[in-house]
């Protein structure tokens, strides 16, 4: 009898646990009460610029007046550029700065929704794996050379392409596959990426090479590997292929780029459902109408686009 | 007179041991004993505490975005097979691992426990290793050969992640499964060695005979343990850029922003611990039942 | 005894420390062929450690052993084989576990003799009988009572064909209803003639089959003699005292 006692009790313990469920807890991120009670997307009224909509969804941002952007620790070239600050967590590159390419494009967006850079941004270094985990995010957006795929689109609200990326490969001088022109020519070429990256579906449905691809943690492994000679090339975004050959690989190439069938896109990724996907979008055609974002690209992303195709 | 010491305390229900002859295991025999009552009891008390807790979870306001994230059964189609092609190359590695581990981890501790000033710096390098290759972080072992080695470009020096991985797990583990048989040898009593030497034996063949066959008896549960532990670390390849299971699981999980191949994952490795961890259960109670009387206490 | 030692055994002088404790304080022994020597005395007062000695399981600080004139104590000595001549059963812990009844008595003849296996099963399978033990040969040891346990422990030693016996306290462990058996076992041990020395509290027993009692007391052989006077007449206080303890606990 005593036995059974203490199981009903312990049983009844768990259900009353059940029973605190804060009902509050649960809403991400949903329509926002504002004071002209307007919505997002479905008022009578469409936001006309980036700023409107900040405005009008003033109550969907992470932390009221201040713009929450996640990205990677360390924060990598060429989309990040300008050093380390001490005192910040971050490493490599400061995002605050606002400089490298995402620097810049972070910049001109927080100002076209109505915020002050640096002040009114704050910045959050994030995993990769937080940037998708599930639940409310602690961020307005992030952004770290996230590559747009429809699976993903499921779990995250993607934004508007901010950079339309092609895939690159690199080899080492004096390399068997420096020279190649076609892909054919890479097909018995050990090849490498990062994990997470569109790179290795390049590698796996485009070259199709014989040798099984390897997979990396991070580009210092495949840099590492490349250096060695344990393979032949990297394949990763054409960015990141420039900046490798010029600063890591002393003897890198970049030997070629590769057309995909749809253009492959970096995108900033929100939480599903948040209402400032379309502000940040307002934005983002602001800044291809009035060439902002083609004169960033210059800036910042300048000889990173010549290279010849391999087909 | 002959034959076994008698029973002297009735069983009793209730009483933790079991009787003479009921092979179940642990869990279930004293249930067993209890007869009808007690599994009635024991049923109900399963059904309750299970269902309390399916039903805070399942209640849980988060749990629709858990389900999707973690339970999702489009991807778990998509990466059960292809983790599971990948996972044999785990498997390999950790078998043929496990098999050299055994073997290195029992030279290692033989030399430690050799006795006798001749023998000083076979024990002292010995003990060297051991500390030494504890104290590192298995992946920093596997980087420093994995990268390193190749990184030398020396003729002769193979190229291959799957050596080096396999040599950094095998010098990392042995020195802890040395550890494990040295606390078996040093548990056989040491009446045992006497009576050995006693009757004549050299040191090498008391070893032989006497001492490691208990010795290894003792310690099978505990090498077991480190054997999971090896099965899990065989993932660590992955940083060489070979893509086994686990990092083919990250692959998926990062095509689809879901978590649901690790869930795959989680479930081949359950698939294949418990039914080690079962056999290893029947091993000892079979070498008890041989061996002694009152094996199922 | 021969005057120029061919005695079975001899011990001339030992002193054993253990830990800069003196255990043995200068044993002189001589054990004749055929001779069944009773080592009595307390605990601790060196009757283990002096047949650990012998049989070179322990070593000696000072003084020599001789066995059949072989000086055992010697530089260079092989252990090994010294030791395959001297049988030693101890109190406890004496079989090996994992191994069968037979294959507890046929490992030493095998692996330290050199016998092959049948060799080495036949005699102990005809050491097994004698002892009536035949039906437990492919039993393990913990299935087997403490006195069936001793017993094999005898018969494990004899099994090598030893000139010297040792047996250390062998009942002492045991159930006093089990006792019996083992005595009776080397009861025909002696009567066959076997050399033997036997550190034990059973003084009826001793009183029965040995030759000779040695009283050992704080490391040294205070008194020794026929049975029958150590017992009725002991010479010294201390072995007066120490039988008479024996006498109010009532064992004798």
């Amino acid at each position: 009898m005593r036995k059974l006692f203490s199981i009903l009790a312990v049983a009844g313990l768990l259900l009353a646990a059940c029973a605190e469920d804060d009902p509050t807890v649960g809403e991400t991120g949903g329509a926002p009460t504002g004071t002209t009670g307007e919505t997002a997307a479905t008022g009578p009224t469409a936001p006309a610029t980036a700023a409107d909509c900040a405005a009008a969804n003033a109550d969907a941002f992470e932390s009221a007046g201040v713009l929450t952007v996640g990205t990677g620790n360390p924060a990598f070239p060429p989309w990040w550029q300008g050093g380390q600050v001490d005192g910040s967590e971050f490493e490599f590159n400061e995002p605050s700065l606002g400089q490298g390419y995402e620097g810049a494009v972070v910049a001109e967006v927080t100002a076209r929704l109505g915020f002050s850079f640096p002040d009114q941004v704050t910045f959050v270094p994030l995993g990769f794996n937080k940037s998708f985990a599930p639940g409310p995010k602690d961020f307005d957006f992030v952004l770290q050379q996230i590559s747009y795929l429809p699976e993903r689109d499921e779990a995250v609200d993607f934004s508007e392409s901010y950079y339309d990326v092609n895939q690159a490969l690199v080899s080492t001088k004096g390399s068997p596959i420096a020279g190649a022109t076609t892909i054919a020519e890479l097909a018995d070429a050990t090849l490498g990426a990062p994990v997470g990256t569109t790179s290795l579906s390049v590698i796996e449905d485009v070259i199709q090479p014989s040798a099984d691809p390897q997979v990396y943690d991070d580009l210092a492994g495949a840099v590492q590997d490349l250096k060695a000679g344990s393979i032949d090339g990297i394949v990763v975004d054409l960015p990141s292929a420039f900046f490798i050959t010029a600063v890591q690989i002393p003897k890198g190439v970049v030997v070629g780029q590769f057309e995909a069938e749809s253009q492959e896109y970096f995108a900033m990724a929100f939480e599903t459902g948040s209402p400032l996907v379309e502000c940040v979008n307002l934005a983002l055609q602001e800044m291809k109408a009035d060439g902002t974002l083609d004169v960033i690209h210059d800036e910042w992303l300048a000889g990173a686009t010549n290279a010849p195709f391999l087909t | 007179m002959s034959g076994p010491p008698p029973d002297v305390y009735p069983y009793q229900p209730g009483d933790p041991r079991v009787p003479e002859g009921d092979r179940g295991s642990r869990i279930l025999a004293p249930l067993r004993a209890e007869g009808a009552r007690g599994v009635a009891i024991a049923i109900i008390s399963s059904v309750v505490v299970f269902t309390a807790i399916v039903v805070v979870v399942v209640n849980s306001s988060g749990w629709p975005l858990i389900k999707e994230s973690f339970f999702d059964p489009e991807v778990f189609a998509e990466a059960f097979p292809k983790i599971l092609e990948k996972f044999w190359r785990n498997v390999f590695i950790f078998i043929v691992a496990e098999l050299l581990v055994l073997v290195v981890a029992m030279i290692v501790a033989i030399l430690r426990s050799l006795t006798g000033p001749v023998f000083f710096p076979l024990r002292v390098m010995a003990a060297a290793y051991t500390d030494l290759f504890r104290a590192i972080p298995t992946i920093l072992v596997i980087a420093l050969l994995g990268f390193g080695a190749p990184a030398l470009q020396i003729k002769g020096v193979p190229d291959s992640d799957v050596f080096w991985a396999i040599v950094a797990l095998v010098l990392v583990y042995s020195a802890y499964v040395a550890e494990v048989y040295r606390a078996g040898i040093e548990s056989v009593h040491p009446s045992q060695v006497a009576s050995a030497r006693a009757l004549g034996l050299s040191r090498r063949k008391t070893l032989r005979f006497v001492v490691l066959p208990q010795a290894v008896r003792r310690v099978i549960p505990p090498l077991l343990n480190d054997f999971i532990g090896l099965q899990k670390d065989s993932a660590l390849i992955a940083f060489l850029g070979y893509v086994e299971g686990l990092r083919q699981a990250q692959i998926i999980q990062f095509e689809n922003f879901d978590f649901t191949p690790y869930v795959a994952l989680a479930l081949i490795y359950i698939v294949i611990t418990i039914p080690q961890a079962r056999f290893v259960d029947w091993l000892v109670a079979r070498d008890r039942r041989r061996r002694q009387v009152g094996a199922a206490l | 005894m021969t005057p120029d030692g061919d005695a079975a055994l001899r011990i001339e002088g030992l002193h054993k420390s253990f830990d800069g404790l003196e255990v043995l304080k200068g044993i002189d022994l001589a054990v004749d062929e055929h001779e069944v020597v009773g080592l009595i005395g307390a605990s601790g007062s060196g009757k283990s450690t002096l047949l650990r000695c012998v049989n070179l399981l322990e070593p000696i600080d000072r003084g020599r052993i001789l066995i059949e004139g072989e000086e055992i104590t010697a530089r260079g000595v092989d252990v090994n084989r010294i030791r395959q001549r001297v049988g030693i059963v101890f109190q406890a812990f004496n079989l090996f576990p994992h191994m069968s009844v037979l294959r507890n008595v046929t490992l030493g003849p095998v692996e330290a003799l050199g016998l092959s296996r049948d060799e080495a099963e036949a005699r102990a399978t005809e050491l097994l009988e004698r002892f009536g033990l035949s039906d437990k040969r492919r039993e393990y040891p913990d299935r087997l009572s403490g006195g069936q346990q001793q017993r094999v422990a005898i018969v494990r030693a004899l099994a090598m064909n030893p000139d010297v016996m040792l047996l250390d306290e062998v009942t002492s462990a045991l159930d006093p209803e089990l006792v019996a058996e083992v005595l009776n076992v080397i009861r025909g041990l002696a009567a066959a003639g076997m050399t033997m020395v036997i550190a034990t509290h059973e003084m009826g027993f001793a009183r029965d089959i040995t030759n000779r009692v040695c009283f050992l007391d704080d490391g040294v052989i205070l008194e020794q003699g026929p049975p029958d006077r150590i017992f009725t007449a002991p010479r010294h206080e201390r072995t007066q005292r120490f039988l008479q303890g024996i006498i109010d606990a009532g064992r004798m």
